[in-house]
């Protein structure tokens, strides 16, 4: 009790939160909430519980606070409390409320009419849900994504764009990642980031290659070659070089060209680990089927020259 | 390149592929097309005079490794042409229709005077004029050449001793060394393209940002000028010197009437 007297009026926390339940809880007196007013005390309370480490009580406080500031009508703060309050749920380890701020947030930012925080918003609730609830995790980035795209601010997206791929890839749901990374590489196509584009193409070749479906993976590079920026670059005789190795079935020519080309050095690491561990499972199927394939077609050529 | 410039290359161009020029040597000289060693004459002829011109500019021409290129080139010229002669020969003792006996017996003394034509060109040795006296004797000669390098690799006239061994051996060395600093070098310079790529893109993207950042700024700037502005006025009006003379009268005259009442 010593210490309490002690304190500062002003920086009791709980003081502060007290006076805030006063002024906004119901009662005989008091016919409206008086959120004006206790809209400060909530925030600051929520201030000196964060530096106290309550983390519960912060979290709460700014709930509340959230609460005030949208009967305020500023959407804008209260996203910003909704978000730290998210942040502090995510300490606690409570996921679903994690998820719920966080598209709370979301939704009042593009109340005030701001669309590019609110898909932020997503996309940090995304990256604090991953430990906890993946899938969510992955739902919000995708939310986020849109919301980008949308808006015409694909140059935004390219953070979000990463971290849904290194979700999936650590799901391992590699088409899924994939497809990511191709609609990366559609964003960038359209902001003219040609680098960019271009290593997020040969991103999904690779992916492809790594969940041994080689076929995607040809389809993949045959359609990315259309493009004019993409095939003059040096990602895609990289890509052309794997492919070559892998129709010949030769494991060592694979790993042969991964360490020697200098652009896999530059691409994002999570895909460098996985073109590490390339070729993944017996490719020598493919040289025979492809080997096959050609022995017939040559000796279709020399039938041809005899006649 | 001037006009000028322009004309006296095309001729020299054209004068140099005119023996070529199948009506031209018609043309010119009135050859009976049966006439085959008329006709090989006639070119071995012009080569002849074209590498003798060469020499010529071989002779003038400062830069040695110049001087030894054209050397080399004029050694092969002369080479191709005594290949030329034994056939030149056999066609010189064949009879052709509007020929004149003497002319017939005149033919194999041109072949011979033309193959002393061909090896008296010049070709950079001095030793040249004397290499045919000296052809029966039996001894190695030594010839002081201008030959190019790979000239002097290529025929088997000088063989490996140890020392040049080891020098080779000390030049692909290098050679490997620098390769490898190169490709080092290489690497570094791609990674140094790759950053530089990125940091454009970053740029692309914070410029439209930075954009509206300046014009929001601006719009808040002149907001609070406004405001400062109609502040400074509602303050001044607000603590005028003449409300402040009324308010220090209006006290005074209270203080008078409480002085009065105590009175």
């Amino acid at each position: 009790m010593g210490d309490i007297k002690h304190r500062d009026k002003e920086n009791d926390p709980d003081r502060m939160m007290r006076k805030g339940d006063k002024l906004t809880k119901l009662s005989l007196t008091r016919w409206t909430s008086d959120w004006a007013r206790a809209t400060p005390y909530y925030e600051q309370a929520a201030n000196l519980f964060k530096i106290a480490k309550k983390t519960e009580k912060a979290k709460e406080a700014h709930e509340r606070a959230a609460m005030g500031q949208e009967r305020l009508a500023s959407p804008w703060h209260a996203g910003k409390h909704m978000e730290s309050a998210g942040a502090l749920a995510k300490e606690l380890g409570l996921w679903n409320e994690v998820a719920d701020f966080f598209r709370r947030a979301s939704e009042l930012y593009i109340e005030s009419g701001k669309p590019q925080p609110a898909a932020e918003a997503l996309s940090r609730g995304g990256r604090a849900l991953e430990d906890g609830l993946p899938d969510e995790a992955v739902k919000m980035y995708l939310e986020a994504v849109g919301i980008f795209e949308e808006e015409q601010r694909e140059q935004m997206a390219f953070d979000t764009y990463r971290s849904a791929t290194s979700l999936y890839i650590k799901l391992q749901r590699y088409t899924d990642a994939a497809t990511m990374l191709l609609r990366w590489g559609q964003s960038a196509d359209k902001c003219k980031a040609t680098s960019t584009q271009c290593k997020t193409c040969v991103g999904a070749v690779i992916v492809y290659l790594y969940a041994q479906d080689f076929k995607q993976a040809e389809q993949c590079q045959n359609d990315l070659s259309m493009i004019d920026a993409y095939f003059q670059s040096e990602q895609n005789r990289f890509a052309e070089q794997l492919l070559n190795a892998y129709r010949e079935g030769n494991p060592e020519e694979v790993k042969h060209v991964v360490k020697s080309s200098g652009v896999i050095n530059h691409l994002d690491h999570m895909i460098i680990r996985l073109a590490k561990q390339l070729p993944v499972g017996d490719i020598s199927h493919l040289a025979e089927s492809s080997g096959a394939g050609g022995e017939a077609a040559a000796e279709g050529l020399e039938e041809d020259d005899l006649t | 390149m001037s006009i000028i410039d322009m004309l006296v290359r095309v001729d020299a161009i054209c004068k140099k592929f005119d023996k070529y020029d199948p009506s031209k040597q018609h043309k010119d000289l009135n050859i009976n097309p049966d006439d085959h060693f008329l006709q090989l004459y006639t070119t071995m002829e012009a080569e002849i005079e074209a590498t003798v011109k060469k020499a010529n500019e071989a002779a003038e021409e400062k830069n040695r490794a110049a001087v030894a290129t054209m050397n080399a080139e004029i050694r092969r010229t002369k080479a191709a042409l005594r290949e030329e002669i034994p056939k030149l020969e056999r066609l010189a003792k064949k009879k052709v229709k509007a020929l004149s006996p003497e002319d017939l017996a005149a033919r194999p003394d041109l072949v011979v005077a033309l193959a002393a034509r061909i090896d008296d060109i010049p070709e950079g040795t001095m030793m040249g004029a004397k290499k045919k006296k000296k052809i029966d004797k039996s001894h190695i000669e030594i010839k002081i050449d201008s030959a190019a390098a790979d000239e002097a690799f290529r025929s088997e006239r000088y063989e490996h001793t140890a020392e040049s061994a080891a020098y080779q051996e000390e030049f692909q060395h290098r050679k490997n060394k620098q390769d490898q600093n190169l490709d080092i070098i290489s690497e570094g310079l791609s990674t140094l393209k790759n950053m530089a790529e990125d940091i454009s893109e970053e740029l692309d993207k914070q410029d439209p940002m930075v954009g509206e950042m300046e014009e929001k700024i601006d719009k808040a700037t002149g907001d609070l000028t406004k405001n400062n502005a109609r502040m400074k006025e509602v303050v001044s009006k607000i603590r005028s010197g003449r409300n402040f003379c009324i308010d220090v009268i209006l006290l005074c005259v209270v203080l008078g009437i409480a002085a009065y009442i105590y009175k």
